[in-house]
């Protein structure tokens, strides 16, 4: 069947191999013609699968749908088992017979019949909400649907901030800045978008924006055949489920506190088991660094008089800048540059470098640690991981910058406001190569120096190594 | 005495064929002062053609290019015993309405010559960042370019690691081969 699927002139699928369709006995025509409810999951806690999200499914979004029928018998024509990447050869304009320029990934005479018979995914759109730290967290989902959907192409809508995060991530097409989380948002700009996305036809929208009626309207007005998205846990939801064909209930009103796995109830829903297709298991948290971002940062490191390899990465110094990459469901995890110097105090053998949001903070630095401090101004997430991916190793708060050091396997110490936080943010320290420091007090300002200073012999075993 | 007719020469097509205003009886108005005869209200400005001289070669169909425009006026003195005094008058009779549609016309003209023959002239058209390759013509390309660079490397890095991983899985092997040779 796949090999058949791979030919693109064989146009006639169902005449070059009638013996797979009608083989099969009593497959129907309708088979084919049957919708996009297998999608949904309630379907897949009807087959005994492990059901995280025991939900009942919107009776306003279709009145007549009782599930999955369970006489429904499908022909072996794209009814299990994942979609096929790309099935079509490059364009190639020099062949005599000519050729139309479709999109990839989209043979037009039997385009419809994977997305509506086992609900393929050809384009994907992410809008997500929040800052650098947010956008961050959603890339193992990103991968997962990449895992999921082999050959799908995500795009990203994002805030400005967010957007720059992209830079990590090779699996995403195009990311626009839009802020989701913008109430009131220029009239010009939202029609703009809204024209954007749906001039792109995606067959999913995920949404990590709260929804209220408002914003499920605008993920409504995408026209794609799966919409998804978070919604209020309060009233603010009435009538965003009309507008959705999946709505998660976040669990407060800030999704963000959720931490490290803030994305959880969307994730189990991307990676659900489907016919014959297992439950998709989240991968890890990986970035990849461009080789002219890694440049651009070896020689601010040279600027700064540092050595590769040969510093450590201190991030997390208050400030009001936009740029300081926190997380909004740990909105206290920033420290005044006197404790920050107290800290770097006892460190020998590697040089710290302070990573300033604003260039403002430099003069504050250099006067409360010292003149021949290095000090660096990053305010992009991609420079920030091509700085950590060349240091010994990080020292944070909890910023994107402490997800970048897992993310590449670094050691690192994170300055935690409580013990609860840091479990959020940094499951499995261990395993990540991340000591875990957390203020008794709940206050950040108050944590425990002294701690921080043991642990910082991690360092000295990764320098041996190295 | 002499009879004046005018004739407005507005030769026109009469869907109901020619019908001559009857012929002044010279002899009975003879005695009457130039005048001007009108043509009966049923038939104003449709067929006004009055007094045929020469009857018999008389044609009454004649194409009329401009059927409203009561272009020329005909003034025929008529005297006894001579021959007809005509006289011509080739002023335009516009009527206001036909004047408005001129100007109409010949503003928007004016217009659209502005803004077609301006609009050639525009510097913006002419300059490298429409005209030059890679271009669509429209000029909406200079706003697309951020993304496009920002999507080719993306691909880019793509790329790289799927190299990297290449590699790092060759290594591998010729470690093992490496292995199995010792």
């Amino acid at each position: 069947m796949a090999a058949s699927f791979l030919v693109p002139k064989t146009f006639p699928l169902f005449s070059t191999n009638p013996g797979s369709v009608s083989s099969t006995k009593s497959t129907r025509a309708p088979s084919f013609i049957q919708t996009e409810r297998n999608v949904r999951p309630h379907g897949v806690g009807g087959r005994g699968s492990v059901q995280t999200l025991a939900k009942k499914k919107n009776p306003w979004l279709d009145p007549f749908d009782e599930g999955e029928d369970p006489d429904m018998e499908y022909g072996s024509l794209f009814a299990d088992g994942k979609q096929e990447e790309d099935p079509r050869p490059p364009d190639n304009p020099d062949n005599p017979y000519g050729f139309l320029k479709f999109p990839k990934g989209f043979n037009v005479e039997i385009a419809s019949l994977g997305l509506k018979i086992r609900g393929d995914v050809r384009r994907c759109c992410c809008v997500i909400s929040g800052g650098v730290y947010e956008n961050l967290l959603f890339f193992p989902a990103i991968q997962l649907i990449k895992d999921r959907y082999p050959g799908v192409q995500v795009d990203v809508v994002a805030s400005p901030r967010g957007k720059q995060t992209y830079e990590l991530n090779k699996n995403v097409r195009w990311a626009d800045d839009y802020d989701p989380d913008d109430d009131f948002p220029e009239p010009a700009e939202y029609m703009d978008m809204l024209g954007v996305l749906k001039n792109r036809y995606y067959d999913m929208v995920l949404s990590t924006r709260l929804a209220g009626l408002g914003h499920a309207a605008f993920v409504f007005m995408t026209s794609a055949r799966d919409r998804v998205s978070y919604i209020y846990p309060n009233v603010n939801a009435a009538g965003a489920g009309l507008l959705l064909s999946e709505t998660f209930t976040a669990e407060s009103t800030n999704l963000s506190d959720g931490g490290f796995n803030m994305y959880h109830q969307m994730v189990d829903w991307l990676g659900r088991p489907f016919r014959s297709v297992p439950r998709q298991p989240l991968p890890p948290l990986k970035v990849s660094i461009s080789r002219k971002l890694k440049e651009v940062v070896e020689a601010k490191v040279k600027n700064a008089g540092a050595e590769k390899g040969r510093y450590l990465v201190i991030h997390g110094i208050q400030s009001d800048s936009q740029a300081s990459m926190q997380s909004r469901g740990d909105t206290d995890s920033l420290l005044p540059v006197s404790i920050w110097s107290e800290i770097v105090e006892d460190i020998r053998g590697v040089k710290p470098i302070f990573v300033i949001p604003h260039e403002k903070e430099r003069e504050n630095v250099e006067e409360i640690v010292g003149e021949d401090t290095s000090i660096i101004f990053i305010t992009t997430p991609g420079q920030l991981a091509a700085l950590i991916n060349d240091s010994a190793g990080v020292i944070t708060t909890n910023t994107a910058a402490v997800q970048l050091a897992n993310a590449r396997l670094k050691p690192s110490i994170a300055l935690f406001c409580s013990e609860e936080k840091a479990n959020l943010f940094v499951p499995n320290a261990e395993e990540k190569k991340c000591v875990i420091v957390s203020s008794k007090t709940g206050k950040l300002a108050d944590i425990d120096i002294e701690a921080v200073k043991k642990s910082l012999n991690i360092f000295e075993v990764s320098l041996a190594l190295a | 005495m002499a009879l004046r007719e005018a004739i407005f020469a507005r030769p026109s097509l009469n869907h109901h064929g020619f019908i001559p205003v009857t012929t002044l009886d010279t002899n009975l108005r003879s005695t009457l002062p130039t005048q001007v005869v009108s043509a009966p209200p049923g038939l104003s400005r449709r067929c006004q053609r009055i007094h045929v001289k020469n009857r018999g070669r008389a044609s009454g169909f004649k194409v009329c290019a401009l059927p409203d425009w009561p272009l020329m006026a005909v003034l025929v003195e008529h005297l006894d015993g001579q021959r007809d005094f005509h006289s011509y008058k080739s002023i335009w009779h516009l009527s206001d309405k036909a004047i408005k549609n001129v100007y109409t016309f010949y503003i928007m003209f004016t217009c659209w010559g502005c803004l077609f023959f301006g609009s050639t002239k525009d510097p913006f058209y002419d300059s490298e960042g429409y005209r030059k390759d890679g271009g669509d013509g429209t000029g909406n390309w200079i706003y697309e370019k951020q993304a496009d660079i920002e999507e080719s490397a993306r691909a880019e890095l793509w790329r790289e690691e799927l190299i990297e991983e290449i590699e790092q899985k060759v290594g591998g092997l010729k470690e093992l081969e490496e292995a199995g040779k010792k």
